[in-house]
């Protein structure tokens, strides 16, 4: 029911290095994995995804990883798969190994995508069940470097739902963000300004789901 | 956390920012879980989410569950299935209370029982109180408790049985349905004194045919006399015939009649 199918059904591959590789090295800007997404968070042409919980890099064996396992587990004919993350194009250096501190920055050793909590990092849609697609996805799912869990839309309408109705129904009358947008206890000395957007529900990296 | 140091304004013009952040620590983002300050970290268990209590707790609405788990365990069947046929089948039925015997000893007891055509069945009470409760067998339900076995055959032989099971301290007899009759232990053992059913066949028999036998031995004793009379008359010719030497033969008869 109004599904469109994209041209090739199975994932794209991805490139290790993207066609015009970087010469200038870039600072490390890990704010690229703190915090909610903003892109990618809505399904658009598939049903089903991969939701990631958590920040972190997917580097090009998580890639490879990913196109392998779910082109060998579902049907080509009757269901698609789409990439919802770009291809590695944040440079990474590392310096050789055995060697001090200084002498510079170490060279490009490779590429990563950054991936922030919220996101989707695959779509997959056509005419299958949930229950179908679910094991591959699980089993995806559990080797990426961040926490993340395979959902339908209804899904991830129902985690939002849900979300909202804890913020509603919360019994404790003090929240993380009253009391830090009050500036109560002048407790604002002991976090980031980051704490005023984040409100309490991601910590580095990580997201906390069971907060409000 | 960004720690403070206290700048002091210079009097001359240009000035130095209020706040300046040291390089302490790690960065923010870490692939370990950060450790967060302690002011932050009860802030984070004053603002935890409280979930709402419904005004009439759970546990009080529900009390339909009565216990109604069947399941109807295809094996739980098969053993009732067992049960009943064992109580069909066998003509003596015995239960006896079972203490942890040793297994050679419970070898042995099972070898000499069988030798007697007697089946020793270990039953699960749980399975065996429903099917008795339904059956006509309900004075044996208060056997049941606790460990037990039973003894089946479709014999009676009782006397071995209490042979085997008086060497036996473990195992002790609690009661017995024989022939769809409830004995209690003092039952079994007079039934066991009582003799074999061929011999009290052989007595009745022997008691039942003794009036008639008797009654044919009244009837011919006046021919019987008759005839032993005529037979010595006879044979009391017969000597007078042969000579002198048979005289004091007869005499001596006639003498003794």
């Amino acid at each position: 029911a109004g599904i469109t199918f994209p041209e090739r059904t199975k994932l794209k591959f991805m490139e290790k290095v993207p066609a015009v590789p970087k010469v200038k090295r870039e600072p490390r800007q890990l704010r690229d994995i703190r915090g909610p997404s903003h892109e990618a968070t809505e399904f658009t042409q598939g049903q089903y995804g991969i939701l990631a919980l958590g920040g972190g890099y997917l580097h090009w064996g998580h890639f490879e990883m990913i196109r392998l396992t779910i082109g060998r587990s579902m049907d080509p004919k009757t269901m698609f798969a789409i990439w919802r993350v770009p291809a590695p194009y944040k440079p990474v250096t590392r310096k050789s190994l055995g060697h001090r501190m200084g002498g510079g920055k170490g060279p490009i050793d490779h590429y990563v995508t950054a991936v922030k909590s919220g996101r989707l990092v695959v779509e997959v849609g056509g005419r299958c069940e949930f229950g179908e697609v679910k094991p591959f996805l699980t089993q995806v799912a559990r080797k990426l470097p961040f926490p993340a869990v395979p959902i339908s839309r209804d899904g991830l309408q129902q985690m939002r739902q849900e979300e909202e109705e804890k913020k509603l129904n919360n019994q404790n009358p003090w929240t993380f963000e009253r009391v830090v947008t009050a500036n109560m206890l002048g407790i604002r000395k002991y976090l980031s300004p980051y704490d005023l957007r984040l409100k309490g529900r991601y910590w580095g990296k990580f997201y906390l789901k069971h907060r409000v | 956390a960004p720690a403070l140091s206290a700048a002091r304004l210079p009097l001359s013009t240009g000035w130095l920012p209020a706040l300046q952040f040291v390089r302490r620590g790690s960065k923010a983002v870490t692939r370990h879980w950060k450790a967060m300050h302690f002011q932050r970290q009860k802030l984070m268990a004053v603002t935890e989410y409280v979930a709402p209590r419904p005004a009439v707790p759970p546990r009080c609405l529900t009390p339909r569950k009565e216990r109604v788990e069947e399941e109807d365990n295809g094996y739980a069947r098969l053993l009732r299935r067992q049960v009943e046929e064992v109580f069909r089948d066998n003509r003596m039925i015995a239960v006896c209370q079972y203490n942890s015997m040793p297994g050679e000893d419970m070898v042995l007891m099972r070898h000499y029982l069988r030798k007697h055509n007697i089946e020793v069945k270990f039953v699960l009470n749980e399975i065996v109180r429903p099917v008795l409760s339904q059956s006509k067998y309900k004075n044996l339900l208060p056997l049941f408790v606790a460990r037990n076995i039973l003894l089946v055959s479709p014999e009676l032989k009782a006397k071995e049985m209490l042979r085997v099971l008086k060497g036996m301290p473990q195992i002790n007899l609690l009661g017995a349905c024989i022939d769809n009759t409830i004995l209690s232990r003092q039952g079994v053992e007079n039934l066991a004194k009582l003799p074999s059913l061929e011999v009290s066949q052989g007595q009745t028999v022997g008691a039942l045919a003794l009036l008639p036998s008797q009654m044919s031995s009244l009837l011919q004793r006046g021919s019987a006399h008759l005839t032993a009379l005529l037979d010595e008359h006879i044979r009391r010719l017969q000597a007078r015939e042969t000579g002198s030497p048979a005289e004091p033969a007869p005499a001596q008869s006639s003498g003794t009649h």
